[in-house]
Formats: structure tokens, sequence, C-alpha cells
């Protein structure tokens, strides 16, 4: 009577969680700023806006906190864009004419267009905020998908409400100070030195 | 049982870009071959290779209760004497494990044989795992295979379930992951951990062996100063039994996965005490220590021993014994901590290949099968991973 074999493989894998960030590996990753504070336990909702009016058209009380992250978020662009050192590098990863100059030193590299920003905690004096970008590439898995600096994927540039996580702040790992390094490696380096096999690794 | 040509998918090594997949290729050699594949019927699965597996985890479970509580057997097992409270502890514990892998040699006709355990560091995890399971539904949906077809192969799922189970365990939201630098695979197989850990709802922290920190109050830390309060460490514990921060490894308070019960059976005197248990288990091959020759010698009919460090990775220095005489071995930096002996058994031939069942288990439980090949009859790291499927 039973047709339905069970299964002997995994019914079903996120494919688009499965991908990694990025197919060139950028000079420099962002770490996404904290935008979100840990008020409750579960998951808190925050907005993508393109422009600054587009935020203030849907806000229409807020025009002013709209400018201000916008604002923000620009500047905090610079800073945490992944960052590549040929526009087409750049360009394979966001898409034509999606890259622009970054003055490093003296030196050109390239980073992404802010596509948008997230704006979150939306009813505290100082909203919480991030760039997001977004890739227009069909090479890269990020194609019309929200992305962080840090190369987080939040889903659909559709989808303009997004349900975040609230910030990983209580549940971090304590921090002490550090006195030491090295001690552990040791045999690894004494049995690499026998053989030319240094890429493989040490599992079996 | 049988090895099939199929085409490679046109498009996989872009794939394998965005999905992460770095060690398709090494040194020079492809890893990764999806130019053939194994089919199993849905018996040898089940009956040669899934209840085996879960029986032998169990009588190696036995194995470790034994020795955790005999000092004897723990020097036997070249363990040092520091770490044999600790062991007893974890296990008495039940300290959670994570996986392991049993590599076996099967032919499709015969019982499997058990060659080794691979209890505390065991990789291609991420090709077995996901990659082989992308490969099937690939031509699944593409009509090279048949919609029928299955693969022995639920290792993601019961992974984000055991990382759930052990977070419980602990009551921790976030884990800390770590590897050896400069090995793609390693990084690889603890990147595709991480990532199940995600999908479990953990947060995690990566930091590679060589750069973990002692901190002032003696516990360890990673590059950010962070407290590893838990850790999966893609790293033998026999090594770090023998290095500086070793005794730290315990005085920490680090929980660490694989917990240090592991050490009983990540070691190949395992072997010999699994035979001596079981003695004539049909998916046991006759093994001694060293200092048993006699027995060894009193056994008619086998011609052949394989020679084995007790610790030993990949195949390395592994030698062959022909009645008395060294046939064929392997070069490597293992066997100053002593040796076993282990009955010679031929891996199966197809299509000129040496063929290696890897059969994993996600704590308990058989979760799936990886299909190693190789040239030459010892197994090593140039060996080649073939998807296989079930039909």
């Amino acid at each position: 009577m039973q047709t339905n074999v069970k299964q002997k493989r995994s019914s079903s894998i996120n494919l688009s969680k499965m991908r990694k960030a990025f197919s060139f590996k950028p000079l420099a990753l962002g770490v996404a700023t904290v935008f979100l504070s840990a008020c409750s336990g579960g998951k808190e909702e925050a907005l993508v806006f393109k422009t600054a009016d587009e935020c203030a058209d849907a806000l229409p009380d807020m025009a002013q906190q709209c400018q201000t992250a916008y604002e923000g978020a620009l500047a905090e662009a610079a800073k945490t864009a992944p960052k590549y050192n040929t526009k087409n590098d750049c360009e394979y990863e966001f898409g034509a004419n999606q890259c622009q100059t970054y003055n490093n030193n003296g030196s050109s590299i390239f980073m992404p267009l802010m596509a948008g920003y997230m704006i979150g905690n939306l009813l505290a004096p100082r909203p919480y905020y991030q760039p997001m970008f977004t890739s227009y590439s069909r090479y890269s898995p990020y194609r019309n998908h929200w992305i962080g600096a840090d190369g987080r994927d939040f889903g659909d540039t559709r989808k303009r409400t997004l349900n975040v996580r609230p910030s990983a702040f209580d549940k971090k790992p304590a921090v002490t100070r550090t006195m030491q390094r090295g001690g552990f490696g040791s045999s690894v380096r004494a049995k690499a030195s026998w053989g030319s096999k240094s890429s493989k690794g040490w599992g079996g | 049982m049988l090895r099939l040509p199929i085409e490679a998918r046109k498009n996989w090594q872009q794939m394998a870009r965005d999905y992460g997949f770095h060690f398709h290729t090494m040194h020079g050699q492809p890893y990764w071959d999806e130019t053939a594949y194994y089919q199993f019927n849905l018996q040898q699965i089940e009956r040669d290779l899934e209840a085996p597996t879960e029986e032998i985890h169990q009588m190696c479970l036995h194995v470790v209760d034994l020795v955790s509580k005999s000092e004897e057997r723990l020097s036997q097992f070249a363990i040092p004497s520091d770490y044999w409270q600790a062991i007893a502890d974890s296990w008495q514990a039940k300290e959670p494990s994570l996986y392991s892998r049993l590599d076996f040699v099967y032919d499709g006709k015969t019982p499997a044989k058990l060659l080794e355990n691979n209890a505390d560091t065991p990789t291609s995890l991420y090709e077995s795992g996901f990659w082989q399971w992308l490969w099937l539904e690939n031509n699944v949906d593409n009509n090279k295979l048949s919609k029928r077809a299955d693969q022995f192969n639920s290792l993601q799922e019961k992974l984000v379930n055991r990382l759930k189970v052990i977070a419980d365990y602990y009551g921790i939201n976030y884990l800390h992951f770590a590897c050896c630098k400069d090995t793609d695979e390693d990084r690889g197989t603890v990147q595709y951990l991480q990532d199940c850990a995600k999908e479990a709802g953990l947060d995690d922290y990566f930091c590679y062996i060589e750069d973990i920190g002692l901190g002032v109050g003696g516990e360890l830390t990673d590059l950010q100063d962070q407290v590893i309060s838990h850790c999966f460490k893609l790293y033998p514990w026999e090594f770090m039994q023998r290095e500086e921060f070793g005794p730290h490894a315990l005085k920490a308070n680090t929980a660490w996965v694989e917990p240090i019960w592991k050490t009983i059976l990540s070691n190949k005197a395992l072997l010999p005490m699994l035979w001596k248990e079981f003695e004539g288990h049909p998916n046991l091959l006759p093994a001694f220590f060293e200092t048993d020759i006699a027995s060894m010698n009193a056994l008619s009919g086998i011609k052949k021993w394989v020679k084995k460090p007790l610790y030993s990775r990949e195949g390395a220095n592994i030698d062959i014994l022909e009645n008395g005489k060294m046939s064929l071995s392997s070069d490597g930096p293992y066997g100053e901590e002593g040796f076993i002996y282990q009955a010679h058994t031929p891996l199966p031939k197809f299509a000129d290949n040496y063929t290696l069942i890897g059969s994993w288990l996600v704590d308990d439980e058989a979760a799936g099968i990886s299909v190693r090949e190789d040239k030459s009859p010892i197994t090593q790291d140039l060996s080649r991973y073939m998807p296989h499927i079930i039909l």
C-alpha cells in the first residue's frame, strides 16, 4: 500500500543560503554596523529605501530622520562597501556601471554604488541605519537581492520590509586580554615539513 | 553496485565558484570527478552499509567505555596520561559528538569491512553533504538521471538538527570554529559546518588553530580577544594533547566538538580492540596489537597484513606485509607512537580504479556515504571524489 518510499537524502536545502559571498574576494570587507537595539528576543522590522525622498514619502513625519540616516548610510558605505582592485572585478559582481572609484591614499580602487539603505528602530530618537547594495550582474548570486556591506543576503529587492534579528549584542562571547598566542599548531608545522603536501588538510 | 559514465554538468565550475567549493582541484589534479558515478540498489545501501554503520558505531562506543576506564588500555592507545581523567569525565558526562566517518571496503556483494573510523576530524563533508546532493538534483532536473534516483545522503539535514541539540545541551547561541591555516580543504569543511550552524540558528565565529590565544584568566581566545567557550575544531586531539596549549584546552573549561572522549575512536588501536571484543563479526577484519604477533601468526589463511601507525591520516605510513615481507608501502610522518596490524583485504576495482566507501554518522545515526577512487590500492590524499545514486 505504501508507495511513498522514504527518501534517503536531505529533503531540501536552501540553495540561496549555500551561496557564498562575492565571486571575487573583495580587498576589504565591511563589518555591518549594528542597526537594531536588542530590546526583544524576537525579530524586528526594518525598512529599506532607495533614496531619502522615497523614505520621506513613506514616512512623512520622519523626513528629517530619513535625510540624516541617508547621509549617514552614504558615509558608512564609503567606509564599509566591498572594495576591488579593478573595475572589472567590481562590475563582474555588481553589474555594468554599478561601480564607482574610491580614492584610497592616492590610488584608485573600486566599490559598488549604494543601492539603498536600511533603517530600523524608527521610533527611537536616533534610528539605526546601514547601507545596502545590490547586483545587476547575471554572474552574481546576489542579482536583485539586497546585500549588506559584509555580503549578508537580505533577499529580493522587491521586498522593502525586512525582518531582522536584533544585534548579536546580548549573545556575543565575553572579551578578555590575551597574553600569548601560537600554543596550538606545532604538530602541523612538524609534519608538514616532512612532505610537499602543505595544501592538504589535517582531517582524514 | 555499478560505475557508470555520465556527462559532467556544463556549468559546474561556475557553480563551484558561486557556492564557494574551492578545492575541487588539488595539486593540479581533479579531486571532484563527475565524469562517472556509482549506482547502488536500496538493499546494498540499507542492509550492507547503513545498518552495519550504526551497529559498528555502538560497538565502538562499547570500546570507549572499556578503554576510558582502564589505565592499561589508555597507555596502549598511546594517550598521554595527563588527559586520561578528562577523557573519562567527558565520556561519563556523555558530552555530545557531532559526526564521524567509517571507511569501508565494499564491493556490492560481500559484507562491507571496516578499515578505520575517522571519528575526530573527518573531511570530505561538504562534497558529501551538499555538493553531491546538488549534482543529483541538477542531473535529475536536466533528465540526465532517472526521476526515481535517490542518494544515501541526509548529512546536511542531520548536521543542522544535531547542532541544535548540541546548542541546547550547552545552552549556547553561538559557537567558535577552528582549523589550520593554509588548507582550502579544511577551511571549506569548517565553513560548511558554520553554514549548518547558521541554519541551526547559531552565531558562528572563526579562528585559525595557530591564532588561538591564552587569556589572562586562563581562557582560550580568538583574534578579537573573545573567549572561546565552545569550539568545533577540525584539528586532531592527538596533536592538541602534545602541544603547548594542550593543558589549557582542559583548564580553560572550553567545551569541544568533537569531545575529548573521541580520542579513543580516532586511534587505530580501536581496530584490535574491536576484534578482541567482537571477534568474527562479519564487518570487521582481524586486527592485532604489535605486542600480539603470536595471535596474528596463529590465524591461518591470512597471508597479507597491513601495518598501520596508531595515529595517521589519509593512508600515510601504511605498509603491506606479505608472508612477513613488506610489499608496498606509503611514506609519511607518522608512526612514532606504535603500530597495529590489520588483515589485508583488497579494495574492489571498478574500471581500473580502487574504490573506497566512506560511511557517515551524525551522532549515532547513519547519514550517507561518499565514494572515493584511487589509482593506487592505498587510498591517499590524491584520490578522487565520485558522486553516487540509489536506483
